[in-house]
């Protein structure tokens, strides 16, 4: 936080203090009475209290029993680990081209990274749509993870980190007999290592919170993530079952919200910088 | 002078020489990626080109109908509404999500670290979270029966409207949940702009007696106007992409159109009325739409925007 570089008068502060005040419990007091909801017995749930009276987990069973949560949660966890591990391979790999070598139509390529950054994927899924029905993808991780394994504005910011290297240290390491592999394991990635971390939390979030492409590329169990899953509960009950509803959202929220409480100003300071460039 | 002249000859050589072999690692290095993106990016850009050109059948394109997909759309009353719609998301998103944040933020930065600290995570969550539990949440506080704010004022013996289904004010509640969402993130890039804003101009403009109105409208807004334009474009951006979520969850687009937007038409076209040829020609109607505001961003940012 950077020290007062402004002094308001104090009616000011205090119409500020106020509005800020407001502001940030408009945000806080719905997501604890959504807590405090999760652990309420079924006929707590419409009482005025916002927190319950009588402790119970009998929503978070029921989530799992009335529809098949453990799976959704599955295929979320492992298309989102298997996407950002190869988000972040096939970027390093190719931001590591741009920066290290000199080759015909480098300009050009980059230029096209840039492109591919506007294109928003809700134009495209259309066509995609189709080539992954051709290729028997529909419903399955394949259909999840293959189409955005291209992740141009990892590329931006990995070849950004890339160019501050010196040039000496490839070639050193490339004198020592090291290959190209071992240079990028040894000599490139630990120095990289705090924005291949930031670089991971928000891809992370971002491919866990998804919405569009699993509700377009899924239909059933087999490849439905939690997001579609908890939609078409919402469908089914129409908040009838508030209780498990509610222990749902919870738990498909904590993921993102452990690492925040874990770390916070780091990950404030991540989503910035990542938003900024951008 | 003769030892120049060598050393100019052999760094050519050399140089002849590194041309002539062909360095194939960074194509190794980028064929991964630029395969990828040339599939799920370009080619399709190419191949929505050549969808909107046909009609098509279960099969396939079926047979050259030209601009007829495009003049279907223009000529569609849903997608008159899904444009105006849009419009209306735009251009109320930029007071409650570009303007409001601003004095949000300078509040925080003449705070003290620990209070602006708290401010500063208390209003992040909402950007860790998905869109879809934000709808759901907001449609639980929303009911008109048993939702929280029922809760509040039945009591008091009044009755919450049923907001999400009045054509009048669905939209706006869609447009505040967006807000609910976007603000904290929005004042935490403002409060990165601030943060490079230098002490010894505040207080050169203090020692001239300037009061708080005068710095923050004569200093820190100029200063920080690169940084209010970057928000207001992905600000746009946002809106015009990631409100498909809340659309899809609390609505559906209605009552009666009052909400869908271009891409939830799009979307539509394809998985509701199954018509591939108006998903394609909509899709391009956006890019081109889009293509506008990238183009009005490059002018805006030569005119407006004082650099430091």
């Amino acid at each position: 936080m950077a020290p007062s570089m402004l002094k308001l008068s104090r009616p000011l502060m205090l119409v500020g203090h106020i509005i800020l005040l407001v502001t940030a419990l408009s945000i806080i007091a719905p997501l604890i009475l959504v807590l405090g909801t999760s652990f309420k017995p079924a006929n707590e749930i419409y009482g005025g209290l916002p927190w319950p009276r009588k402790f119970t987990l009998q929503n978070y069973y029921d989530v799992f029993e009335k529809l098949p949560f453990g799976r959704y949660l599955w295929n979320s966890l492992a298309t989102t680990t298997l996407r950002v591990g190869g988000q972040l391979l096939i970027a390093l790999f190719a931001a590591y081209a741009f920066a290290r070598y000199n080759f015909p139509g480098r300009g050009l390529l980059f230029a096209l990274v840039l492109g591919a950054m506007m294109i928003p994927p809700q134009l495209t899924f259309l066509p995609i749509y189709l080539l992954i029905n051709k290729l028997g993808w529909f419903d399955t991780w394949a259909g999840l993870i293959v189409p955005n394994l291209a992740m141009p504005l990892a590329v931006f910011l990995l070849r950004q980190h890339l160019l501050a290297f010196p040039k000496e240290l490839y070639d050193a390491a490339a004198m020592d007999g090291a290959n190209e592999l071992r240079i990028l394991w040894s000599v490139v990635l630990p120095n990289i290592k705090p924005v291949m971390a930031a670089l991971t939390v928000v891809l992370f979030v971002d491919c866990w919170n998804e919405y569009f492409w699993p509700l377009v590329i899924t239909e059933t169990d087999h490849a439905m993530t939690v997001q579609i899953g908890i939609r078409r509960f919402l469908d089914a009950e129409r908040g009838d079952d508030l209780g498990p509803l509610m222990a749902a959202v919870t738990l498909i929220s904590l993921p993102a919200l452990a690492v925040f409480f874990a770390c916070q100003r780091q990950i404030i300071q991540t989503f910035v910088s990542v938003g900024i460039k951008g | 002078m003769t030892q120049t002249l060598e050393l100019v000859a052999t760094t050519r050589i050399e140089r002849t020489a590194a041309r002539r072999k062909i360095d194939l690692r960074p194509a190794v290095f980028l064929a991964p990626f630029v395969v990828l993106v040339a599939l799920f990016t370009y080619w399709p850009l190419i191949q929505l080109v050549y969808l909107s050109l046909f009609k098509l059948n279960r099969s396939g394109p079926d047979r050259f109908i030209g601009a007829d997909n495009f003049l279907g759309v223009l000529d569609n009353a849903q997608f008159h509404d899904a444009a105006y719609n849009s419009l209306i998301y735009i251009f109320l998103s930029i007071p409650f999500k570009v303007f409001l944040p601003i004095p949000l933020a300078v509040f925080i930065w003449t705070m003290g670290a620990k209070l602006g600290n708290f401010y500063k995570a208390a209003l992040f969550l909402p950007t860790l979270l998905s869109f879809v539990v934000v709808s759901i949440v907001w449609i639980w506080m929303l009911n008109p029966v048993m939702g929280l704010f029922q809760s509040v004022i039945g009591p008091l013996g009044l009755q919450m409207p049923s907001l999400l289904s009045d054509v009048a004010s669905a939209i706006y509640v869609i447009i505040g949940v967006g807000a609910w969402k976007l603000i904290g993130f929005n004042i935490l890039l403002y409060l990165a702009g601030l943060s490079a804003i230098s002490r010894d101009y505040v207080e050169a403009m203090r020692l001239d007696g300037a009061g708080d109105w005068v710095v923050l409208r004569r200093l820190i807004v100029p200063l920080l106007s690169p940084t209010i334009l970057f928000v207001a474009i992905s600000t746009v951006v946002f809106t015009i992409q990631q409100v498909f979520t809340p659309i899809d969850v609390m609505t559906q687009g209605g009552p009666l159109n009052s909400t869908t937007n271009l891409f939830y038409l799009v979307y539509q076209y394809m998985f509701e009325s199954f018509n591939v040829g108006y998903s394609a020609a909509g899709a391009l109607l956006i890019f081109l739409l889009l293509g506008l505001i990238i183009a009005a961003k490059m002018i805006w940012f030569e005119k407006l925007v004082h650099y430091s």
